[in-house]
């Protein structure tokens, strides 16, 4: 799941190519749902931003399964309107870049260009638009060739956006890119898997509870705010539907060989993931109503 | 594709040094210099900046996917790894792979996965002329 955020990080591209500043009404109200400056470990938060896997990476995985595309799955454009505090503008900014990455993935460059323009109005908002070549966003995400370059540039860009935004103290705006863009794959997912059952898509939401507690320690650190510690209630609901998912690891020692001067691994370990049909639906349920909140 | 590679790398290199001080380990250019070195068919996740002039080891994490094929490589300034190892733990800190067997070094690893969870990428310096070098990590499926 990074092909994911990474994927919020989907919608990250090249760096500043515009010297735009924010004047200081906008700084201000950037400002707005931060409350305060955290004085969170800027390294212990980019650790862990680091190790989640970007959200292109299921979108990958979904249609290397055979599932066929499906628009109505997405967050419409049109719903742009509806964010009007920065909660919900980087909630959605994570959400859109997701399925920018999932249009890109099936080449339906038609839906892939509306959400360019949605993702470049909501970056502008934030104050982050500089970080946004919308030529190089929309050649890439047009060309489902261009994936390697996409998450190239999606990686590039949120580390940039990541590290502007602690600089200024909004460091939780990259956490809700980040949860934007990973509840949106789990979104997908889980319709994917509720209308063609799967025995490899059911193991895939299972590994979430991984991601999942990586998002939920990221919340930890914000809990003084009141709109990451109301997402967090609702997130936690999540992690108690995964508590009756588990997660078996077996360590086995690995064997290498040399294959053209690549080392190349033999894992013997495994994981064995136990999770029903009815904790997927109880999972689906869950993500649905979470997303609906955010998107609406 | 390859030109669009580069130009993001150029941009980036550029749009991000300018300013900064210079430093002895430019391991920024030598991470950007790995990414285009993925094997083909491997799609890019991050690049790793491995500066070891003020520590021996440098660590990153990541989640690892069961059936998802991932390969890290490595560059550094001088000879082809210069002493740079890479090596997969996994959450217990039981090595999975280096890129150091029996003595030889190589310049990438191939890790197919068969176990979902967080992975800890150590890079280490194994009397190497400069303890500076960059990574990248990619996947394919």
């Amino acid at each position: 799941m990074r092909i994911f955020i990474i994927g919020v990080l989907t919608a990250f591209f090249v760096s500043c190519t515009s010297e735009k500043k924010p004047d200081d009404q906008e700084f201000l109200k950037s400002l707005e749902s931060t409350e305060e400056k955290t004085g969170i470990d800027e390294d212990v938060i980019n650790a862990i931003l680091d190790q989640i896997p970007s959200p292109l990476e299921i979108s990958v995985l979904l249609k290397e399964s055979g599932s066929k595309y499906n628009g109505a799955l997405l967050n419409q454009s049109d719903n742009l309107p509806k964010y009007n505090n920065n909660y919900k503008k980087a909630l959605n900014l994570g959400v859109y870049g997701t399925d920018l990455g999932y249009t890109n993935i099936y080449g339906q460059n038609q839906d892939g260009i509306k959400y360019i323009s949605t993702i470049k109005s909501l970056a502008d908002e934030l104050n982050i638009g500089q970080f946004f070549d919308i030529e190089t966003i929309g050649r890439l995400a047009t060309n489902s060739k261009n994936l390697d370059s996409l998450l190239l540039i999606t990686t590039l860009n949120f580390n940039h956006i990541n590290h502007y935004l602690q600089s200024q103290g909004r460091d939780n705006l990259s956490v809700l890119l980040l949860t934007g863009g990973w509840l949106e794959a789990m979104q997908i997912t889980c319709q994917v898997a509720a209308k063609k059952p799967s025995k490899e898509l059911f193991e895939k939401i299972g590994e979430q509870k991984i991601i999942l507690e990586q998002i939920l320690l990221l919340f930890s650190f914000y809990k003084d705010d009141t709109n990451m510690a109301g997402l967090l209630k609702d997130l936690e609901l999540l992690k108690a539907a995964y508590e009756k998912v588990s997660i078996n690891y077996t360590y086995k020692e690995s064997s290498m060989e040399i294959v053209n001067g690549v080392a190349v691994i033999k894992d013997n370990s495994t994981t064995t993931i136990d999770i029903t049909e009815q904790n997927v639906e109880e999972i689906r349920t869950i993500t649905n109503s979470i997303r609906i909140r955010i998107i609406s | 594709m390859k030109k669009i590679i580069f130009l993001i790398l150029f941009s980036s290199a550029f749009g991000v040094g300018a300013g900064e001080i210079v430093q002895q380990c430019n391991s920024d250019n030598l991470a950007n210099e790995c990414i285009p070195k993925l094997s083909e068919g491997f799609n890019f996740l991050k690049s790793y900046k491995v500066d070891g002039t003020a520590k021996d080891r440098i660590e990153y994490s990541y989640v690892f996917m069961k059936g998802t094929q991932y390969m890290i490589n490595l560059c550094a300034s001088g000879a082809v790894t210069d002493g740079l190892v890479v090596s997969i733990l996994d959450k217990d800190r039981n090595k999975i792979a280096s890129s150091k067997i029996n003595g030889q070094f190589v310049s990438a690893i191939a890790f197919p996965c068969n176990a979902s969870g967080i992975y800890y990428i150590q890079y280490t310096f194994d009397d190497p002329s400069s303890h500076c070098g960059g990574s990248a990590l990619g996947f394919k499926r």
